[in-house]
């Protein structure tokens, strides 16, 4: 694994020794050593991966940083979490995605209604196998267990990404919706049952 | 650290920025803050019948009544507001009077009234209530002079009075440019606090 | 001399006995004690002082604090550091100088000197200016940054790279540059806002904030 580290809750610092890792680009802040910028794509899916980006805005400029050195990242001064992958799946939003190890595969997968209000593509990205992932949070993440008997739910804005055998369904409350039609109330929740972690910023999302 | 419902804090801040309150009845939240929750609860707009009566009692601003709801039910409610710190206050037959928009939520037993200060909320009586804060909130004791911007809030404590900087005092006798062209910064206005009791400074300016 | 305390990371509080403090016009945001404030104009060099600023835009508006009393200072939820200069010089952007008393010199330095072409560039890029604002003296200085700020040293055998727009300031004896990666040129040149880095050599402190412009 590529090390990831949190010199302050805003700043994520990677250590490349000889290897490669993927940012979300300009989030760049300083480094030093000798380490190469190029651009990239997430997903790595090929044309229909381009495709399916294209038509739900769900893509994300990325580049990949590879030689030896420090590397800091930082965007908008958003908290930053890190999540260290173990053959494991993670489900974000690709919009606070900000960095990942080049180990790990991404995708794109449909995820239903989220777009609608929120204005975030109907698709969420999902990062899988083994490796560090950091996250953006407006605010300090938390991370939420969902058990079989206790589900969550969770206000789509507030809403980051999960890991975990967990099922996501969209609770239209009709008593909410009612008074909520204008500004930024929430229209409807989020609930998510099974078993896993939910990971939500104290905000909405920018 | 992952958070379930058995290791959630008791009505706490989980960090300067979420807070988790413990819900059996009903509680008022400002409108649009819930990022996350267990357990059953329903959000209500304070027009719906069934709560009239809390209503009467608890609620007496007609000016703010669409930006507040009660929550309903059991469970566990997560409150963040923007990023913003939260700050928990415990109320003991007093008053304390906040930025309106700074409110986050109180118990049915205070009651929450429109302050003379526009823009702002006085709840009084004996109750737990939440302020959100830009930064930590600093407490000062009279006399002092604020900045209204950074104001959130005072207690138990006389209306405040407005303080002009002399030199703009006499700008203003000699119509020179203050009063129209150049604008005015919490240097030349301040409001002036006298009196018994605290004063509530946010940690910025905005 | 007034004595600088952080409150909190994002709150400052400055003593003053008969004594007179700096700060970014509008930062005030509580006094006690009587407290006098007069419109200042950046530091104490003169008419060129003034022509420079004129022609740089990069004056800053300052309210000058007199009297005896403590006043507290905040800016838009930035978080505030105390740099202690020890006889050398701070370069600094304007927008992030808060507060500052008369132990210390202000001036404007023309980053377009250091490294020539590198600070015309960053100038261009930043919208700030190719002038920098300069801190010199004995004494606290107090500087703002968007999230924490972060201080970097700089060694001779460790030149740094930064992105011009999360560069606050530096110092020490460093020389900035433009640097050159083909790639990173290339690739961000398509609309992403960075087309170039800023490399600094030497020996030093450079200070970055964790946000970009």
């Amino acid at each position: 694994m590529t090390p990831f580290s949190l010199p302050n809750p805003r700043l994520l610092r990677v250590d490349l020794r000889g290897n490669s890792m993927m940012a979300r680009a300009g989030s760049m802040v300083a480094y030093d050593g000798q380490v190469k910028f190029d651009k990239a794509i997430l997903g790595g899916e090929g044309v229909f991966g381009a495709l399916k980006r294209k038509a739900t805005g769900e893509g994300v400029p990325l580049m990949t940083c590879s030689g030896t050195g420090a590397v800091y990242f930082a965007q908008d001064a958003a908290h930053v979490m890190i999540l260290p992958l173990q053959n494991e799946k993670l489900w974000v939003e690709s919009s606070s995605l900000l960095a990942l190890d080049s180990g790990l595969k991404t995708n794109t997968t449909f995820t239903g209604l989220r777009g609608v209000s929120t204005g975030q593509g109907l698709f969420t990205t999902t990062v899988e196998g083994t490796g560090n992932v950091a996250m953006l949070s407006h605010g300090t993440p938390l991370e939420l267990e969902v058990g079989p008997s206790y589900p969550l739910f969770v206000d789509p804005d507030a809403f980051l990404g999960y890991s975990g055998q967990l099922q996501q369904e969209f609770i239209f409350d009709i008593n909410w919706k009612t008074f909520v039609g204008e500004g930024s109330g929430e229209s409807f929740q989020l609930k998510f049952s099974g078993q896993g972690t939910v990971y939500i910023q104290p905000n909405e999302r920018k | 650290m992952k958070l379930n419902p058995s290791n959630l804090p008791h009505n706490d801040n989980v960090n300067s920025y979420a807070f988790c309150m413990d819900v059996n009845g009903e509680v008022f939240i400002q409108k649009g803050r819930m990022i996350a929750y267990y357990g059953q609860l329903r959000f209500e707009s304070l027009g719906s019948g069934p709560l009239d009566m809390i209503v009467q009692t608890a609620f007496n601003s007609p000016l703010y009544a669409r930006d507040f709801i009660v929550v309903t039910g059991k469970g566990q409610l997560l409150l963040g507001d923007r990023g913003r710190n939260i700050n928990y206050f415990d109320l003991e037959d007093g008053n304390l009077t906040v930025k309106a928009s700074y409110v986050l939520g109180f118990e049915k037993n205070l009651v929450c009234r429109q302050s003379i200060m526009p823009g702002y909320l006085t709840l009084l009586g004996t109750g737990k209530f939440l302020a959100s804060s830009n930064g930590p909130v600093h407490f000062m004791e009279p006399p002092v002079r604020v900045d209204e911007q950074a104001l959130l809030g005072w207690a138990d404590l006389p209306c405040p009075s407005y303080y002009y900087d002399h030199a703009h005092v006499r700008n203003a006798l000699q119509a020179v440019g203050t009063l129209t062209g150049v604008r005015r910064t919490g240097e030349e206005e301040q409001l002036e606090f006298l009196g018994k009791g605290a004063v509530l400074i946010q940690s910025s300016e905005l | 001399m007034p004595k600088y305390q952080l409150i909190n990371e994002k709150l400052l509080e400055v003593e003053l006995s008969n004594e007179e403090v700096l700060a970014k016009r509008g930062a005030m945001i509580a006094t006690t004690g009587e407290i006098r404030f007069a419109p200042a104009a950046l530091g104490n060099e003169g008419m060129q002082g003034m022509a420079m600023r004129a022609v740089t835009s990069e004056g800053m508006g300052l309210m000058r604090a007199t009297g005896r009393g403590t006043v507290l200072y905040a800016r838009m939820g930035m978080h505030i550091h105390l740099v202690q200069l020890t006889g050398e010089t701070l370069y600094i952007e304007s927008s992030s100088v808060l507060a500052f008393d008369n132990n210390v010199r202000t001036g404007t330095y023309f980053q377009g000197n250091s490294g020539g072409v590198g600070g015309i560039v960053r100038g261009a890029a930043t919208g700030q200016g190719l002038w920098t604002t300069t801190l010199e003296g004995r004494g606290d200085v107090a500087i703002l940054s968007v999230g924490e700020l972060i201080a970097l040293p700089v060694t001779a055998s460790n030149p740094v790279h930064v992105d011009p727009n999360a560069y606050i300031g530096h110092k020490g004896n460093l020389q900035s540059q433009v640097a050159t990666d083909v790639g990173w040129k290339t690739f961000m040149g398509q609309g992403s806002g960075e087309s170039f880095q800023l490399k600094f050599v030497g020996e030093g402190t450079l200070y970055v904030q964790p946000s970009e412009r």
